[in-house]
């Protein structure tokens, strides 16, 4: 120990120096974060009230209403988006881990990782060219949307469960097995259960991060003033189309618009932020879930 | 016992999974349909809508009615909108600002029963066939929101400037530069004006403003001009580029020096130019657009539902202000679905009716098409054969 006291001026000089420089770093990174959230709450905040997620925009000219409806719509979208892209990413990534072997994973593999860099916009063109041919042009459904939206979020799942399943410890499977379970029993009852953890926190990374798509929305779920809690008839509004629309269309009172605009951003925000630490919490409960066994 | 502890944890995952699964569907469920301000089909209507051809109340008509086009009217439509539905709880009406361009082509492909352009339809496309429409079915297209232009400008101190349509041209094409030129100071005695230089904002997307921008400007400046009457702003100009109204609002709030065209009712909070109508210099107002749309011709060579109106912008008499948007409502004459044809004849009803036109007025500044009476009474003709 009492050697290294002794330490070169140069190697202090670089050690300082390095030091500044991520510091530097850290605060730009941090800065652009910091002031984002300041705008997004500072301004949201001033509609930030009971109205605006107890009404809808139906009849509301200039001041006032809220965004009850795009809430709703973007609740009901994502939701029936999660029920459809979850079990089958489940799925998916139970054959890449458990059953196969070989040519087809690594075909999967490819083709997932290719869908993750797919453009949202052309997802939603995608989604709309395949509804209008069988409803015409013009349409605008929510769970087309949803449809989109899974395209969009399956390979985050898909990724995240394939990983979360290769974390479960050949042992278990093992025990299981000697135990006499059958493959279908040892997946379902060991395998599954011990990654659900994981499993739940990438599926909610999976809806952060299509909560707040807006190109395919703005494309197959379109924009309304009225609530529309029917997945299946009709346009139905939803918080980034909202955003959009209140931001583009502004009358002559423009602060109503741009206020609300800013408000459902921050509301946006805040459940992203709530998805985000849910998935921590998941990711929080599997580790303490190890420390146990 | 580590058994018991795995499966009691992994049981309680399960739980408050589902548990949380089962707040969020409940939570989306019970904000479903129940926006306070969204009246149920038992509440009767507060208003009800009467209109020239004598429609009983309205307040029998249910269904959806899907819109859009012309974002010019994006804030008449708002009004009509807000004020159709509270008059008729159990119709929903939407209206897409898509641009013009777009409208139309949704009118014809069936995508929207109605649609809003600033520019009518070209003749041979009025024949049809529309897809919404029954096979045989005419073209319905009227003159729904009439809006004055004006040039907004952003000059700390300076309120109102006079321009006319050669200083104009020389703005828009990068031949005057700074404010302080002679063309404009000459035009302004009186006004101190400063050497900063001219940014001028064009609309980048296309735009039915920029056709009545460049329209006014070919008919009253072509020495200056020598571009035309188009949509899309010419390419080789230089100047700033800001995509809808919106844009150029906000270039315009932002950046001292600039100056651009927008819809009257967006131009709040800035510097609006007068411009130069016979000898004298008149600023944009509603009565100004309503008597340049008087003292101008309707299009010959069309049916009698297609009331197009051909612009005179080079009138010298000065209440008129020739800076002048109109923007149409194309419909159909009949609807394959009647159910359809009641909805939009409704509402174009109400939309020309006195009241509709008044509720544009206050919300988005626009000339009301009422104040023409013989005007008034064609497109009241045009509507009543909706069916």
């Amino acid at each position: 120990m009492s050697t290294i006291t002794q330490v070169s001026l140069r190697r202090r000089l670089t050690s300082s120096t390095a030091v500044v420089l991520m510091g530097i770093a850290v605060a730009a990174a941090l800065v652009p974060l910091i002031s984002l959230l300041w705008t997004v709450i500072s301004r949201g905040v001033r509609r930030f009230d009971l109205a605006f997620v107890t009404q809808s925009m139906r009849g509301i000219v200039g001041a006032g209403g809220g965004a009850s409806h795009a809430i709703a719509g973007s609740l009901l979208i994502t939701g029936a988006a999660t029920l459809m892209c979850v079990p089958l990413g489940v799925l998916a990534a139970v054959y890449m881990t458990e059953y196969g072997r070989g040519l087809p994973v690594r075909v999967i593999t490819f083709l997932v990782d290719v869908m993750t860099g797919i453009p949202s916009i052309v997802v939603g063109l995608f989604a709309y060219a395949v509804a209008s041919l069988f409803f015409g042009p013009g349409i605008r459904s929510g769970l087309v949307a949803s449809g989109a939206l899974v395209l969009l979020m399956l390979p985050v799942v898909i990724r995240s469960s394939e990983e979360m399943l290769r974390m479960v410890p050949l042992d278990l499977r093992e025990a299981s097995y000697a135990l006499g379970a059958p493959r279908w029993r040892t997946i379902a009852s060991v395998v599954l259960p011990t990654a659900l953890p994981g499993i739940t926190s990438g599926a909610l990374l999976g809806v952060a991060r299509i909560v707040g798509e807006t190109a395919p929305l703005l494309l197959v779920a379109g924009f309304t003033d009225s609530m529309n809690g029917n997945l299946l008839d009709g346009r139905m509004a939803t918080l980034p189309v909202f955003i959009y629309s209140q931001w583009q269309n502004q009358g002559a009172d423009a602060s109503a618009y741009s206020n609300r605009a800013w408000t459902a951003a921050l509301v946006l925000v805040l459940f992203v932020l709530a998805l985000n630490i849910a998935a921590k919490a998941a990711i929080r409960l599997t580790q303490r879930h190890k420390g146990q066994s | 016992m580590k058994k018991d502890t795995t499966t009691n944890s992994t049981t309680s995952i399960f739980i408050r999974f589902a548990t949380a699964s089962a707040a969020a569907l409940a939570m989306a469920a019970s904000l479903v349909g129940c926006a306070t301000n969204e009246t149920q089909d038992t509440q009767p209507p507060s208003t009800t809508i009467s209109s020239a051809s004598g429609q009983t109340s309205a307040a029998a008509l249910s269904g959806t009615l899907n819109a859009g086009g012309a974002s010019s009217q994006t804030a008449a439509q708002e009004a009509w909108r807000a004020d159709f539905q509270n008059a008729n709880p159990q119709v929903t009406v939407n209206y897409d600002p898509t641009g013009s361009g777009t409208g139309v082509t949704n009118f014809i492909n069936g995508g929207y029963a109605l649609a809003g352009t600033d520019t009518a339809i070209a003749s041979d496309a009025a024949k049809g066939p529309f897809a919404a429409c029954a096979p045989t079915s005419g073209l319905v297209e009227v003159p729904a929101y009439i809006s004055p232009i004006a040039i907004g400008f952003n000059l700390p101190d300076i309120a109102s400037l006079k321009l006319d349509p050669a200083s104009l041209a020389g703005i828009f094409t990068g031949a005057i530069t700074t404010w302080d030129d002679p063309a404009i100071t000459a035009q302004n005695p009186g006004v101190t004006l400063p050497s900063t230089k001219i940014t001028a904002v064009h609309r980048g997307d296309k735009s039915g403003t920029t056709a009545n921008f460049t329209d006014y400007l070919a008919q009253t400046g072509p020495a200056a001009w020598t571009f035309g009457s188009v949509e899309m702003w010419p390419q080789s100009l230089q100047g700033e580029s800001a995509d809808k109204t919106q844009g150029v609002r906000e270039v315009l709030a932002s950046t001292v020096g600039a100056i651009g065209y927008l819809d009257a009712s967006q131009a709040t909070a800035m510097g609006i130019a007068s411009i130069k109508v016979g000898s004298s210099y008149v600023a944009p107002s509603a009565a100004g657009a309503a008597a340049t749309v008087g003292a101008s011709q309707q299009e010959s060579g069309r049916g009698s539902s297609d009331i197009v109106i051909k612009l005179d912008r080079t009138s010298t008499d000065p209440s008129t202000y020739p800076l002048v948007l109109i923007s149409y409502l194309v419909a159909c004459e009949q609807y394959s679905d009647t159910a359809q044809g009641q909805l939009v004849k409704a509402y174009l009803d109400y939309v020309v009716s006195a009241q509709g036109q008044q509720a544009a007025a206050s919300n988005a500044g626009s000339a009301p098409t009422t104040g023409d009476t013989t005007l008034d009474a064609k497109i009241r003709a045009a509507i009543a054969s909706v069916h």
